[in-house]
């Protein structure tokens, strides 16, 4: 089953297309939203929630209509905004606590609720204090502990590492990973950062000004072509020479070659050629084809 | 930075309840919020003490019809005397309601969830009322209980305790309709407070400025008017038309009662269609 489908979906505003004709759907486990700034990803989000109605096309989530049955989908999804949500004079357990209640909770259910997924996201002590003293990463994991704490079946996550210093990116996306791998809670993450998402999504979709640009599974974007880096210590010209001559694709990168992955008789030419040139082997890297190259090539070919 | 723990996730299966017991949830954690209760004890000070200025004259009250076998101020008077605390009460705490959703955007947390906004407005304008209500009607409950246990001569003034206990209901819709629609257009807490209370004074000063003018020119019937442009003595007119009560303006009579209900029920229509629209927008943003 499909946790979320759109069918020519648009969303017009008077000066701007935000959405535009998108024909995606979506499967279980986390899925990468990938666009620049004002690509149309919130937007996306809010009509994937029920709360903007499209202006044309159908989109459908966990397969209840956008539409007709926002208050359904709202139910059984969780969603944590871009932008800062939180009131500073609450404490981070009255809050999610208060807004379990507000997902339809019973109260004691919300209590424990509350705690574990506090816990989760990594909130110690600190969660009986106001959120007003809160560090930005601190504030990033109520948000995150609001949106997880009803136990939703898809979680919309906008721009989780937002304002993160990398360690706190790192943490969140791991956290991000778990949730749709042992939470088993299917995740939609946005972020204009392709090489974030290509660590823990299963799939990525990828819009540029509300139009589809490319929807795939992860291997097919980093399968796309394979290189191999190759560095040594000196006589880098003499390798260059003798890898094409054996019929290799070699392009120089600085002090490193970059050679093409044509299949396993690649690695056996540059083993041979490194040792009859008696040459030094400083690095032999796998080249993994990022995100952002197909991105860029997506973009410069539209 | 703290740890995160492994404990592994469990699941939720329980009951999940309707918007109905959300909307309940909401108004409940509003009226908390009013009193400042789950908040830091610097949020509690302001609605305590201005809470118990209010039970002040009760007290007073109680004591005198202990000692004098007289009760010296009416059921139905009550809020037309104390209207200067509960307005500041209002312009104090109507802000602490409807601001910080607006001004920290929490708005989209709640929308997000499966409540309309219609049910969230509906739940703030109930926690502000109920919080009004309480201001006012723990006294008058309180000076009836006295009455009661003092057993004045003569039977107790039950219908005039019920008939305020009514007209505190519908002063607290109108107050709460008002001041969550001026703290709502104003998200700054301080901006918030400012306005309320400007508008309470100026429909307070106004009174006196129309009506003198208008008494000392001769046109008593029309300087009775001026009492309506103040939201206690609107009420208080109201409760002298269905309640029989004597008014409690400072002198003359009130105009006219049918009157006086029309402008009532239009002036809390306008503030609930003010707030409507204000979180249309906000909505939509």
């Amino acid at each position: 089953m499909h946790i979320l489908a759109t069918e020519g979906l648009t969303k017009r505003f008077p000066t701007v297309t935000a959405v535009d004709q998108l024909s995606v759907t979506v499967g279980s486990g986390v899925t990468g939203l990938v666009g620049a700034n004002g690509a149309g990803k919130s937007t996306l989000i809010k009509i994937l929630l029920g709360l903007l109605p499209p202006s044309g096309g159908t989109a459908r989530v966990l397969d209840l209509d956008v539409t007709a049955q926002g208050a359904e989908i709202r139910r059984l999804v969780g969603y944590m905004p871009e932008h800062e949500c939180l009131p500073p004079d609450v404490s981070a357990t009255e809050l999610v606590v208060h807004l379990a209640q507000m997902s339809g909770l019973p109260r004691t259910a919300a209590r424990e609720r509350a705690a574990d997924v506090l816990r989760h996201v990594g909130l110690a002590e600190e969660r009986y204090r106001p959120v007003g003293g809160y560090s930005t990463g601190m504030k990033q994991r109520v948000k995150l502990a609001q949106a997880l704490v009803h136990d939703p079946k898809l979680i919309f996550l906008d721009e989780p590492t937002n304002g993160l210093d990398p360690r706190g990116r790192d943490e969140m996306l791991t956290l991000v990973r778990r949730i749709g791998t042992e939470f088993g809670i299917s995740v939609l993450v946005t972020s204009h950062l392709l090489g974030e998402l290509e660590r823990i999504c299963d799939h990525v979709i990828v819009i540029d000004a509300g139009r589809l640009l490319r929807s795939s599974a992860i291997g097919e974007f980093t399968q796309a072509t394979q290189t191999v880096t190759v560095e040594v210590d000196e006589g880098l010209d003499a390798l260059t020479a003798r890898l094409t001559s054996d019929g290799q694709t070699v392009s120089p990168q600085g002090r490193m070659l970059v050679v093409k992955v044509l299949g396993p008789e690649t690695y056996d030419a540059i083993r041979d050629a490194a040792v009859d040139l008696d040459l030094c082997l400083i690095r032999l890297e796998q080249g993994r084809h990022r995100i952002e190259d197909v991105f860029r090539e997506e973009s410069t070919s539209v | 930075m703290s740890e995160i723990y492994d404990i592994g996730y469990r699941h939720y299966d329980g009951p999940r309840l309707g918007r109905g017991y959300a909307t309940r949830a909401l108004a409940l954690h509003s009226l908390r919020g009013v009193f400042g209760l789950g908040r830091p004890a610097r949020s509690k000070i302001m609605p305590f003490s201005l809470a118990t200025i209010m039970l002040i004259p009760a007290i007073v009250n109680i004591a005198l019809m202990a000692l004098i076998q007289r009760s010296e101020i009416a059921y139905s008077a009550y809020a037309v005397i104390m209207q200067a605390v509960v307005a500041v009460f209002l312009a104090a705490q109507a802000p602490t309601v409807v601001a910080p959703d607006l001004r920290y955007r929490v708005l989209p947390l709640y929308l997000s969830r499966p409540v309309a906004i219609v049910e969230y407005v509906g739940a703030k304008v109930a926690a502000m009322t109920a919080s009004l209500f309480l201001l006012v009607a723990v006294p008058l409950t309180l000076m009836y209980a006295g009455e009661l246990v003092i057993d004045l001569p003569g039977p107790p003034a039950t219908g005039e305790y019920a008939g305020a206990m009514t007209m505190t209901l519908v002063l607290a819709l109108l107050l709460s309709s008002f001041g969550l629609a001026l703290a709502s257009f104003t998200p700054r807490r301080g901006l918030g407070v400012a306005s309320v209370i400007t508008v309470y004074l100026l429909s307070f000063a106004a009174v006196p400025v129309v009506y003198g003018t208008l008494a000392s020119t001769g046109n008593e019937a029309q300087a009775a008017w001026a009492w309506l442009m103040n939201p206690f003595w609107l009420v208080d007119s109201v409760q002298s038309w269905v309640f029989g009560t004597p008014p409690h303006s400072i002198e003359g009579d009130y105009p006219n009662g049918p009157a006086s209900a029309v402008i009532l029920v239009v002036l809390i229509c306008v503030g609930l269609g003010a707030l409507a629209l204000r979180y249309r927008k906000a909505a939509s943003r």
